[in-house]
């Protein structure tokens, strides 16, 4: 309430009592007299009658203000240690192999220290070989030594950067190779040396565990992943339009296909629902004529089953004599309401709002469930009655799924009767009342009906 | 060079050269510096001495090289602008350069005299050099180089870098396409990991040259004249497309051939750089014209406005099997397969050409139409047209003043001990 005064701007109440009047009650409270007071004329602009009349009326500052002391305290020291003196000298750099004397500008401090950037010059170790492990290992047919010692030449000058190397193959010299070729070359030369040598070569030989692994290059694969990815840059823009337009022609197909499948399920589910719901009828039927009746039952079901021409796999699977106990499922959950909505205001009889995963089915079984009761499907929304209708309905929607679960049972026991009857003539299965629910219940009844009525969901429990 | 840390940070300048050798000019300055010293035009003027009359060329100061006697005559050499461009009777203009190497040793030694004196003016022994060449360099000019360098500029260090792997530098890739859109070709050169992919690079004799002799062209078909902006003494205000008013200075007599068509080429480049645009799309003429016009005076006082031309010029840089686009493909279609999608990631565009307006969208709009739809295709050019023009000598700036790069210099030493046959080991 004070919100709303406040937002009005009407004077509130003085004899309120609010959080703030409790904690600071002797305090005087300030009154916003001064900007009432001035009005602002008309066609002026808001800024400016803010800079003019603000709330405790000061003017603003003519002149730039410098308030705290934050850049006045901190004083740069400049100038208090002495200077370092710079030399140009001269250096050697020990990476390189020619002590070549070069100058540059360096602190007179550091004289004695090492050219720094030396650190920096990193080698990719490469086997090598004499000519007597060549002939004795590295024989092959494919290359010859000239042709090896080439390409370890290469590698070190190339650290191994095999395309680079592919591109200065001596082409003159040898013959063209694949960059596959190469690594398939060096990578042999490296496992069989690194078997027979003692010294592993750091970057093919990993040691796992102690035990040497080597480096294995599968030049096939390497080859027909090239193959594959050159493959793939190479299509001309045709191929991929072509590509792309097949791929919405497909999209389109299985849209279509599930469209298809949605409308089949959908009528197999009204098929189902129309022969659970006259099934419990003639079962009802064949209880008391002893199963004489059963062959004219199954024909009739047979004969629908024709008509219908669909999904006969299901149905089928229904009229099939021997018939497994079906596990019925109920989800015992009864409605839950979502405690919290989101921010800001809301009415409160959004609470009482059926949360969207109840289907329309059971919406309309809560309201028929309601109606006979005479309760009003939407009540005034107080605080108490939200809280106690949405448990009723929960409740309600449970006794429901309980009933339909009830009634599916039966079914499946006069089933499991008829077909026991069936294959075992003149003998009868008495249902001890223990367990038969329907025949000696005669309330049950209505509830059979109303499940009728709202379209039976123990078909759908019992088939799909 | 090091911080309080311990870190390492920053290069390590030892007094390095960068000459970047190229068609249009050379580029010469220190290493670690942003730009140049001297932007030289890559010609060398070759003038009787004898006929020269003014006395204060004489004076040590001037631009002027002497060279020695040549069968009796002594020949002078006159370089950079503000030699070359005085009308001297019997100068003759030639380049060095050919086919994007040094051709004739003799002026361009001419030239690296000149750049020690007069641009560096200091002792060439002092200072490792290091020098761009063109991917496709032989094996004979590189080691004329070297042997230049070292035998008669008696250099500390020299180095040699492909001018594209620079030029990826300069753009801080390491792995690039560089398209390089010069005066005298268009080459676009695979870089991978810091080395030119030789044979995957390819060019066209497609440049900024082409472009000024279309202007040319173009200029003669309109019946519109270009005269040489040193014979016109004076000109009068006219109006737009009326017929020039001017007076013609007198000349001394004798004056080459080659160096009117010299001076011409430099006003039609000059033309080109002020009314050249590249549209957006192959050339239209109803989007052409609906541009906004661009404004030019002519030396002889003419002025008009160029509308669709201005389009219609630069389409010869686009030509279907010539233009960049289809170079940059060509060259990453002849890498491996592997190396593609690093290579269309960063296509690195540099050279005189690429500063024309609209070139680089063109590229790039080109690129993306041509180039295989799974790469990322991404285009990079410097921003400032400077550091365009001047890419690769700014990768050479950089790359000889890093501190690792120190140990990768020929010294003097080995040259000495190993040869110029080490050439082709040191400098991939």
């Amino acid at each position: 309430m004070a919100d709303i005064l406040d937002i009005l701007d009407i004077e509130q109440p003085t004899a309120e009592i609010s959080r703030d009047s409790i904690l600071h009650g002797d305090k005087v409270k300030k009154k916003y007299v001064t900007a009432k007071a001035v009005k602002r004329p008309e066609g002026m602009h808001r800024e400016v009658f803010a800079l003019l009349y603000n709330d405790n009326k000061d003017l603003p500052p003519l002149l730039p203000t410098d308030t705290g002391k934050a850049y006045k305290q901190t004083k740069a020291k400049l100038g208090m240690r002495k200077v370092r003196k710079w030399t140009w000298a001269p250096f050697t750099n020990p990476a390189r192999k020619d002590n070549a004397v070069f100058h540059h500008w360096k602190r007179v401090s550091d004289e004695a220290k090492d050219y720094p950037f030396a650190q920096f010059n990193k080698q990719v170790t490469i086997p090598s070989y004499s000519e007597s492990e060549y002939n004795q290992y590295l024989k092959s047919e494919d290359w010859s030594q000239a042709e090896t010692d080439h390409l370890i030449d290469l590698c070190q000058r190339f650290d191994l950067r095999f395309i680079v190397i592919h591109d200065r193959w001596d082409r003159a010299a040898f013959r063209d190779r694949s960059v596959e070729d190469l690594k398939e070359r060096y990578y042999g030369i490296c496992a069989t040396l690194s078997k027979v040598k003692t010294n592993p070569w750091s970057n093919t030989v990993t040691m796992v565990n102690g035990e040497k692994r080597i480096y294995h290059y599968d030049a096939e694969h390497e080859k027909k992943r090239k193959e594959q990815l050159r493959r793939l840059f190479d299509r001309t823009q045709e191929q991929i339009d072509e590509e792309q337009m097949l791929l919405t022609e497909l999209k389109k197909i299985e849209a279509r296909k599930r469209e298809r499948e949605r409308k089949t399920q959908d009528l197999q589910k009204l098929i189902s629902r129309a022969d659970s719901g006259n099934l419990p009828a003639t079962t009802q039927v064949n209880n008391n004529n002893e199963g004489t009746s059963t062959p004219s039952n199954n024909a009739s079901n047979i004969a629908r089953r024709h008509d219908r021409k669909l999904h006969k796999k299901k149905l089928t699977a229904q009229q099939r004599p021997i018939r497994t106990v079906e596990s019925v499922t109920v989800e015992w959950s009864g409605i839950k309401f979502p405690e919290a909505r989101g921010t800001g205001v809301w009415l409160r009889s959004q609470r009482m709002k059926l949360p969207p995963g109840v289907g329309q089915r059971k919406t309309k079984a809560i309201e028929q469930e309601l109606r006979l009761m005479n309760i009003d499907i939407a009540p005034t929304p107080t605080e108490a009655i939200c809280k106690h209708f949405n448990e009723l309905r929960s409740d309600l929607a449970l006794a429901l799924d309980l009933k339909n679960a009830l009634a599916s049972c039966e079914f499946e026991l006069q089933a499991l009767r008829h077909q026991y009857e069936a294959l075992n003539p003149g003998k009868t299965l008495t249902i001890p009342p223990s367990i038969c629910n329907s025949v000696a219940d005669g309330e049950s009844k209505p509830v059979g009906e109303i499940i009728d009525v709202v379209g039976s969901p123990s078909a759908l429990n019992t088939t799909i | 060079m090091s911080g309080p840390n311990g870190m390492l940070y920053g290069g390590d300048e030892i007094g390095a050269l960068v000459f970047d050798p190229g068609h249009h000019s050379l580029r010469v300055g220190y290493a670690q510096e942003d730009t140049p010293k001297a932007d030289i035009p890559a010609v060398v003027g070759v003038g009787p001495a004898t006929h020269v009359p003014e006395p204060e060329e004489k004076v040590p100061d001037g631009n002027v090289t002497q060279s020695g006697t040549k069968a009796g005559n002594e020949l002078r050499h006159y370089i950079d602008v503000t030699e070359l461009h005085v009308p001297r009777t019997g100068m003759e203009v030639h380049t060095y350069m050919k086919d994007g190497q040094v051709d004739n040793w003799d002026l361009f030694e001419k030239m690296l005299d000149y750049c020690y004196a007069k641009v560096i003016r200091s002792p060439s022994e002092h200072h490792p050099a290091l020098f761009t060449e063109a991917v496709w360099t032989t094996r004979p000019a590189r080691e004329k180089l070297a042997e230049l360098l070292f035998e008669k500029y008696q250099a500390p260090a020299f180095f040699l870098v492909k001018s594209a792997v620079l030029a990826a530098f300069a753009n801080g890739k390491s792995t690039a396409l560089v398209v390089d859109a010069g005066a005298s070709q268009t080459s676009a050169v695979p870089v991978i990991d810091g080395y030119a992919l030789v044979n995957a690079a390819v060019r066209s004799p497609v440049g900024g040259d082409h472009l000024a002799a279309q202007a040319k062209h173009m200029l003669t078909n309109m019946h519109i004249q270009m005269l040489p902006i040193y014979s016109i003494q004076s000109k009068e205000v006219i109006r737009e497309r009326e017929r020039g008013r001017y007076t013609l200075k007198t000349l001394p007599a004798g004056l080459t051939h080659s160096w009117q068509q010299y001076m011409l080429r430099r006003q039609y480049e000059d033309f080109c750089h002020c009314v050249a645009q590249v549209s957006e799309s192959p050339y239209e003429e109803r989007q052409a014209a609906a541009a906004p016009m661009s404004h030019y005076e002519f030396p002889g006082g003419y002025h008009q406005d160029f509308g669709p031309e201005r389009f219609k010029l630069t389409e010869c840089l686009f030509e279907q099997t010539l233009g960049a686009p289809h170079l940059a493909c060509a060259a990453a279609a002849g890498c491996d397969a592997d190396a593609r999608p690093a290579l269309w990631g960063s296509v690195v565009a540099c050279g005189g050409v690429a500063n024309s307006p609209g070139w680089l969208d063109r590229l790039a709009k080109e690129l993306a139409a041509r180039a295989p739809s799974s790469h990322r295709l991404k285009s990079h050019a410097a921003p400032s047209p400077t550091e365009r023009r001047f890419a690769a000598w700014i990768g050479g700036s950089i790359l000889a003043s890093i501190g690792s790069f120190q140990q990768m210099w020929i010294s003097s030493q080995e040259y000495d001990e190993g040869g110029k046959g080490q050439l082709e080991r040191k400098c991939p």
